[in-house]
């Protein structure tokens, strides 16, 4: 096991440098006009040019990266180009919003895939699994900034039951942490529900059909343990698989739910800062990003593990 | 052969059906929790009165960094500026009670209030006014271009300082009522830290218990403050929000009381919807520009009669109509087409009206009788409409257009490197003395291809050297002129809209992008 990890450790930080160095690169290349977008429209070529300096864009690009991943080795990643705000405090911000979203989305899309996808299998062919495979691929065909439009009109501006806008942190007040993000999960589950139901249907299908399960069920062993102790154990793996894509997806496919509920997550910050050419912030992000991928699967890797002690992870 | 005991375990609900049950319980019990907490804000009776808008995220609270016009509700909170600018645009008193130039217009003297502090406990003095001068104009920023032309602040006694121009500037008295003009403690400049900790004179102090960087800003009211009763609320909060539909619907459950409309389209839902919405054109200009009036990669623009016939190509009441519905105003002159102030000339608005024939002849009679082609940055992202409309009544006469698309940050980079011989924009910050500095000197960021009119360079230095009626009058002069040049085409007014709650009122200033924080009030 030490072995084990170790090894993800190592991977991880090859994974890292090669991944901020790419970034660098490609932002380097198109920060020609950034000087420009920070002084504003109207300024002249000298205090662009003036600007230009202070940011270090006349450095050569190795000289550049190597301070920047000296600074970030020490936890410094510098402050925003734009509005001077020290990339620490952001990410500090807003990687629990980034974090409430996937982890509430992956927790309430694991539980209905499994209630929806077990049902599907149980009831295959009969009127239940028909509507609920065609509620799935509504799922996939609505996207989930149109389902958060309509969520939001509905239950917080013409109901009021939710915030319209806004994050409230978990540490600050669980009640209307939870408030805050019902809604922004609510959208972006129906799509990872529709992906993953299906899967566990599909799986379920296959398991129920081996030969170990007929002979649970010839000794009388109960519906609920049959179905949920081991024919689902057994089908959870590529569920997982499909379920960690989707929670890697979600990392930064979230920015279009964070913007129509205003909640400023790592989606919208590396989206505002890559059209702007904010460097350190994209750089920051990233770094966050890549390791919270890695965290992922290692969890996914360990669950596996849990679900069938065949599976070694050395 | 059934088992009796199997029938009985089959009776209870097993372990696993117990678990799930639970769970679906306490998820409803959540829910229903979550849901019973609601939305909405507003102060209860009796409470302290905040006042929460919705802003993009600022630059921070360094002034050397700032750029003027839209990051103000920032900083009016926590500093006060040396002038205060009427919502007509006019300056008036603030730090500053009387002022004067002197007969070149290269000395201003100013005096200022003797009873001010510094939220540090500094006092705000003729030496606070010249260490903050100088340490904007040391910046990296258009703000700090505002100052240029100050060569030396001298420092006559404790409230009166002498700022030395190297030149006569038209627009310093009202850059000196915004982020040029405004003061922040010395003892904080000196220790360099402002660019995230503020330290001023303000109404407001900012609340750091209650401010996430980035995200949402509070301001609470600065109980020493010399000027309270400009300032009815007691806390301030920013909210920092860029998606046009999260303000709206922001706006709607009441968790903001003011925010910025993306479109007229937004302005209607808003309306509709019981908030109070103002429209206001705020000096920005929107045109088709001539980048390339020197002819070097696009010969054409170079003769006047080309561009005239551009101006009348353009149907300018469609392409508004079509943007904008009834919200902006159509013109075809450069200078103060919000403003009456003696430079817009209503007569000056009929000089190219709407005639596909006549900008044919004009081609024909320049050597242009087949058109011409021309690469145009594509605004369609933006303004869709207005750059759809202006493509087709190019079309309409030959010249064809290609479209070049790339990230707004990027076209505004392109075009002032040259990239362009001409493009619609909209241009910020219509000050006259402002849109001469920017577009029309041979210098100016706006002409990236350095052309020069005689006329109007003579024209400039004129205005520059003369106040009052005399200066107003040359600019008349210089509007006609670059009118009747073609110096460009412009369209119409930008208009920005902005809503309110029907609790709060907010009125526009001048020139600035959103209303400052001293213009807002409860609507009683």
């Amino acid at each position: 096991m030490t072995w084990f990890f170790a090894r993800r450790i190592g991977e991880a930080v090859v994974l890292v440098i090669a991944v901020t160095m790419l970034t660098f690169a490609l932002m380097s290349a198109t920060s020609s006009t950034v000087a420009r977008s920070i002084v504003g429209q109207t300024a002249s070529a000298e205090v662009v040019a003036q600007k230009a300096s202070e940011l270090g864009l006349d450095k050569p690009f190795a000289e550049r990266y190597f301070v920047w991943l000296g600074g970030a080795i020490r936890g410094d990643f510098g402050a925003s180009w734009f509005t001077n705000e020290s990339v620490g405090s952001l990410l500090f911000a807003k990687v629990p919003v980034t974090i409430s979203l996937v982890l509430a989305t992956v927790l309430v899309s694991a539980v209905v895939s499994v209630v929806v996808g077990v049902t599907a299998a149980i009831r295959r062919g009969g009127w239940v699994d028909r509507i609920l495979q065609v509620v799935a691929l509504a799922g996939f065909a609505f996207p989930s900034f149109v389902v958060a439009l309509l969520l939001v009109l509905v239950f917080a501006v013409q109901l009021g039951w939710f915030p319209a806008i806004g994050f409230v942190p978990l540490t600050e007040s669980p009640q209307l942490w939870l408030s805050s993000i019902v809604l922004p999960v609510t959208a972006l589950a129906i799509q990872v529900v529709a992906a993953t139901s299906q899967q566990v249907r599909g799986s379920m299908l296959d398991v129920l059909e081996s030969d170990y399960i007929r002979t649970l069920r010839s000794r009388g062993t109960s519906p609920s343990s049959l179905y949920l102790r081991h024919a689902l154990r057994s089908a959870a793996p590529p569920a997982l698989t499909v379920l960690g894509l989707q929670s890697i997806a979600l990392i930064g496919g979230t920015v279009i739910i964070e913007k129509v509920f205003g909640m400023l997550g790592l989606g919208t910050a590396i989206v505002g800062a890559s059209s702007q050419g904010d460097l350190p912030i994209v750089m920051g992000v990233v770094s966050v990003m890549v390791l919270i991928i890695i965290a992922i699967n290692l969890l996914l890797d360990l669950a596996y593990a849990w679900l069938n002690p065949k599976v070694r992870v050395a | 052969m059934h088992d009796e005991s199997a029938r009985g375990r089959a009776a209870r609900p097993s372990r696993s059906a117990k678990v799930v049950l639970s769970a679906a319980t306490a998820g409803a019990v959540l829910l229903t929790s979550a849901a019973c907490t609601g939305a909405g804000g507003g102060n209860s009776a009796g409470e302290d009165t905040t006042l929460t808008i919705a802003a993009a995220a600022g630059l921070g609270f360094d002034l050397a960094d700032q750029q003027p016009g839209w990051f103000e509700q920032y900083l009016q909170p926590v500093y006060d500026s040396l002038f205060r600018i009427s919502p007509d645009g006019e300056v008036g008193p603030n730090v500053a009670t009387e002022w004067e130039y002197d007969d070149s217009l290269t000395a201003l003297t100013i005096d200022i209030r003797t009873d001010i502090e510094f939220s540090d406990g500094e006092s705000l003095d003729a030496d606070a006014v010249k260490a903050n001068i100088e340490h904007t104009r040391t910046g990296a920023s258009t703000t700090a271009s505002q100052l240029q032309n100050v060569e030396d602040v001298e420092v006559v006694d404790a409230d009166t300082v002498v700022l030395h121009l190297s030149a006569p500037d038209p627009s310093l008295l009202p850059n000196l009522g915004m982020t040029a003009g405004m003061l922040a403690s010395p003892a904080a400049i000196e220790a360099g830290g402002l660019k995230t900790t503020p330290v001023g004179s303000g109404p407001y102090t900012l609340d750091t218990a209650g401010t996430t960087e980035g995200s949402q800003y509070t301001y609470v009211r600065n109980p020493d403050y010399w000027n309270p009763d400009d300032y009815p609320y007691d806390r301030f909060v920013i909210k920092v929000l860029t998606d046009n539909n999260a303000i709206l619907n922001a706006l709607r459950t009441g968790q903001i009381d003011a925010g910025p409309l993306g479109s007229a389209k937004d302005s209607k839902t808003a309306s509709d919807a019981g908030l109070n919405v103002i429209n206001y054109p705020n000096g920005d200009l929107e045109a088709l520009y001539f980048y390339d009036k020197t002819g070097t990669t696009t010969p054409a623009l170079a003769d006047v009669r080309v561009r005239q016939a551009i101006n009348y190509a353009l149907d300018r009441d469609a392409i508004v109509k079509a943007g904008y519905g009834d919200l902006a105003t159509p013109t075809m002159q450069m200078f103060s087409i919000t403003r009456d102030d003696g430079i817009f000339d209503p007569a000056l608005d009929e000089v190219y009206p709407y005639d596909p024939d006549k900008a044919r002849e004009l081609l024909a009679e320049a050597g242009y009788p087949d058109g011409f082609d021309v690469v145009m940055p594509d605004w369609s992202g933006y303004a869709p409409e207005v750059n759809a409309a202006i493509n087709q009544n190019l079309a309409d006469v030959g010249i064809r257009v290609t479209p070049d698309t790339m990230p707004l940050e990027q076209l505004y980079g392109n075009t002032l490197q040259g990239g362009y011989a001409m493009g619609w924009q909209p241009y910020e910050d219509n000050r006259p003395w402002d849109l001469i500095q920017f577009q029309l000197k041979p210098d100016a960021p706006w002409n990236p291809f350095h052309y020069e009119d005689p006329q109007v360079t003579e024209l400039i230095s004129k205005i520059q050297a003369a106040s009052g009626d005399e200066q107003t009058a040359l600019f008349k002069e210089l509007n006609r002129y670059l009118v009747e040049t073609a110096w460009s085409a412009p369209i119409n007014a930008t208009v920005f809209n902005y809503a309110t709650s029907a609790e709060v009122v907010a009125t526009p200033q001048a020139f600035a992008k959103r209303p400052p924080l001293y213009n807002f009030a409860p609507a009683d």
